[in-house]
């Protein structure tokens, strides 16, 4: 088991998450890797995620905080700035990263973009030419794809 | 001796009086002194008559440069050395822009580059002593023992040290490293690492630092030689033309392509060549020409021998005709005797061998045409390695001796270093003629066929003098290794060596010079022809050929 020898930082962080979880979030480490989490992201009112329930995988690498968490959708999910395997683009999580960054603030920015698409920035080529030459069409594929695959069934 | 055989009527203005070649004048030692490997002004012989505009630069010289200038910065705009430097990287070392922004708008400077006056993040002073949490590994510190930089926002020194050494182990982005508090813009700046960092890492930031330097400046370059820490500063002008430069590691580059030194060839003429030497397809060509399957068992077979008569390597041991590539056993008297294959014959008379053979002809003779110009190309690369190790290991180990026993002051056998160097730049300069010759028109017109004409002439007039020369060098310099001679005998060999330098390197300017100007001469070139014709006996001046 990696739980020895745990930073001090991420059982505070750990015991922040699981005591004031932010809204619409929910983080809780797997009970044989304390870096390991498992999470859970409602989709944000007004957009065309709500309703939808999302999982996603955190991980806290060795140099975390001096490197950024890896993180990766789990549900399928139509969006510009997230590709086919749930990988996310995400500032903070590359070039942007500082290890005075929290993963509270890494999920609530990933809630944002769930809020606010970036076609201009994307990981999906194909899916951020849908938003950007027909943004009703692409909202209402991301809509019904989050009915499919993320009903929380 | 005969020393007469290599004098050397030069043009009137170095000299009538041949005298004069012996017993170096002012002029001739000036130039001596300068000739020795390892002080300041080792470049080859043969820049120095064109532009040697450049200057070699060490660590030291380089971060003296760089003191001076962040001095200057720093003393202008009162500001600490440390933020001059932030400056100085944001604007790629240019110390007049960095004046010209500055005055132009202090405040939207310091907040582009991070520079700021009063910190964002303020402590009372009573509460120095109170505890506060580091946001980056949530233990608490008095206030006293954690740092920041101009914006006040503290952290604990071990995660100070941690985030500048991950930065630092990143590469080269250390230089603009920012605060770690998210959305902070306030630089870490070089008081910052040395307060912050371990031992090594601070080096690694100098290095950086001295990178930075020499890669934001198009003045400097880097020796590409292995291992050398050398950098060259281009005085004037630019680097748009082929420019040779050779530092103390006695790598020898050019300026513009960064390929092995290669006056008098431009670079694209370099490039091509290089290009050409790694190709696979040479030895496509090779296997093309010289080799065959074999019929039974497919293995390629190489002909070396004139008889077409092949016999497979073990186990197949196949025999079997080069031509027709039919059984040997079949032919004889009446296939039309051993070394005559008639089928081969009827078959090309047929027209059926007539293209495939057209080409390997074609080919054939380009290979050799190629070969040719490579062993060459290459066999005076590897002559001048050789010389290079010849040229270290004499002042290394022979130079002493040679004083003691000769009674001759180490400066008075600067002229077989002298030589040395002469022998170690033709080599060079007679390599790349060869990779010239190679993409010299071959037939055509009658004018490219004088030009080719000239050309090997003063290519092989320059390459027969630099072989005496080396000759001379290193053999003849032995026999006064282990035995002391007489004043007479050893200046007569002084004079020797100094002549064949001084004739060798006047005949490879005359080459560097033609080449450089296209070979566009013709007044020579009829000359060049009668000279050509008889070789200089004893006793008689050869008559060098010298370009108005
Ligand atoms: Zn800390
Ligand atoms: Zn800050
Ligand atoms: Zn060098
Ligand atoms: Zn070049
Ligand atoms: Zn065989
Ligand atoms: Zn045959
Ligand atoms: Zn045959």
């Amino acid at each position: 088991m990696a739980n020895s020898n745990l930073p001090r930082r991420i059982i505070k962080e750990t015991q922040r998450l699981l005591s004031e979880p932010a809204p619409g979030i929910s983080a809780s480490p797997s009970e044989d890797n304390m870096r390991y989490f498992n999470v859970m992201i409602l989709g944000p009112a007004q957009s065309p995620y709500e309703g939808g329930v999302f999982k996603l995988e955190l991980f806290l690498p060795e140099e975390y905080p001096m490197a950024a968490p890896k993180v990766r959708f789990l549900t399928k999910i139509y969006h510009p700035n997230i590709d086919k395997l749930g990988r996310i683009c995400l500032d903070i999580l590359k070039d942007k990263w500082s290890p005075a960054l929290q993963i509270r603030t890494v999920l609530l920015s990933i809630q944002a973009l769930l809020s606010a698409p970036n076609p201009d920035d994307p990981l999906s080529e194909n899916i951020a030419k849908h938003w950007k030459t027909n943004e009703a069409e692409a909202v209402e594929t991301a809509k019904e794809w989050t009915r499919l695959y993320a009903s929380g069934a | 001796m005969e020393s007469e055989d290599y004098l050397y009527d030069s043009d009137a203005e170095e000299t009538t009086d041949n005298d004069h070649y012996y017993y170096s004048d002012k002029e001739e030692e000036k130039k001596m002194q300068n000739i020795a490997v390892g002080d300041g002004d080792d470049e080859s012989r043969s820049n120095r008559k064109a532009k040697q505009s450049y200057v070699l630069l060490k660590e030291s010289d380089i971060q003296q440069r760089q003191e001076n200038e962040i001095t200057e910065v720093s003393n202008v705009l009162f500001i600490s050395k440390a933020a001059a430097t932030v400056l100085l990287l944001h604007y790629n070392w240019r110390v007049c822009d960095v004046q010209d922004e500055w005055f132009a708008g202090e405040e939207r400077i310091r907040k582009k580059v991070g520079l700021f006056e009063k910190p964002v993040f303020l402590l009372p002073k009573k509460l120095r002593e109170v505890e506060l949490t580091c946001s980056i590994c949530y233990e608490n510190f008095r206030v006293s023992m954690m740092g920041w930089v101009s914006c006040g926002h503290p952290f604990c020194r071990d995660c100070w040290e941690k985030y500048v050494s991950v930065a630092i182990e990143d590469g080269v982005g250390c230089l603009t490293l920012r605060c770690p508090e998210p959305r902070c813009n306030a630089v870490v700046d070089r008081d910052s690492i040395d307060l912050f960092a371990k031992k090594n890492d601070k080096e690694r930031y100098s290095q950086y630092l001295i990178r930075s330097y020499i890669e934001s400046n198009k003045k400097y370059k880097w020796c590409p030689g292995a291992d050398c820490e050398y950098a060259i500063e281009l005085c004037e002008g630019g680097g748009d033309e082929c420019y040779d430069v050779c530092c103390h590691c006695n790598n020898g580059f050019c300026w513009n392509c960064m390929d092995d030194a290669h006056r008098p060839v431009d670079c694209e003429t370099v490039a091509k060549w290089q290009l050409k030497n790694s190709s696979e397809a040479h030895n496509t060509a090779w296997m093309l020409i010289n080799t065959k399957p074999c019929p039974k068992c497919g293995k390629p077979i190489e002909k070396n021998q004139g008889c077409m008569h092949m016999t497979c390597m073990k186990p197949c041991r196949h025999e079997f005709c080069w031509l027709c590539l039919g059984p040997w056993k079949e032919h004889g008297e009446t296939s039309g005797g051993y070394y005559a294959c008639n089928t081969f014959q009827r078959n090309k008379e047929e027209g059926m061998y007539n293209e495939a053979e057209d080409i390997r002809k074609r080919a054939k003779k380009h290979l050799e045409k190629y070969t040719h110009y490579y062993e060459r190309w290459a066999g005076n690369e590897s002559s001048r390695q050789q010389a290079l190790k010849d040229l270290k290991q004499m002042q290394k180990n022979y130079m002493g001796r040679l004083s003691d026993i000769q009674w001759a002051t180490e400066a008075e056998l600067k002229f077989i270093t002298e030589a040395w160097l002469q022998i170690i730049d033709c080599r060079r300069v007679l390599k790349w003629t060869y990779a010239y010759g190679y993409y010299l028109p071959e037939d055509g017109n009658k004018k490219a066929k004088s030009k080719r004409g000239f050309f090997e002439y003063l290519q092989g007039e320059a390459e027969s003098n630099l072989e005496r020369l080396h000759h001379c060098t290193e053999k003849d310099m032995h026999d006064y290794l282990n035995k002391k001679c007489s004043d007479k005998e050893f200046n007569n060999f002084r004079a020797k060596l100094s002549g064949l330098t001084t004739v060798t390197r006047n005949y490879f300017e005359n080459l560097v010079k033609a080449l450089e100007n296209g070979l566009e001469d013709t007044s020579s070139q009829e000359a060049c022809s009668t000279i050509r014709s008889r070789k200089p006996r004893k006793g008689e001046r050869t008559k060098g050929k010298r370009r108005p």
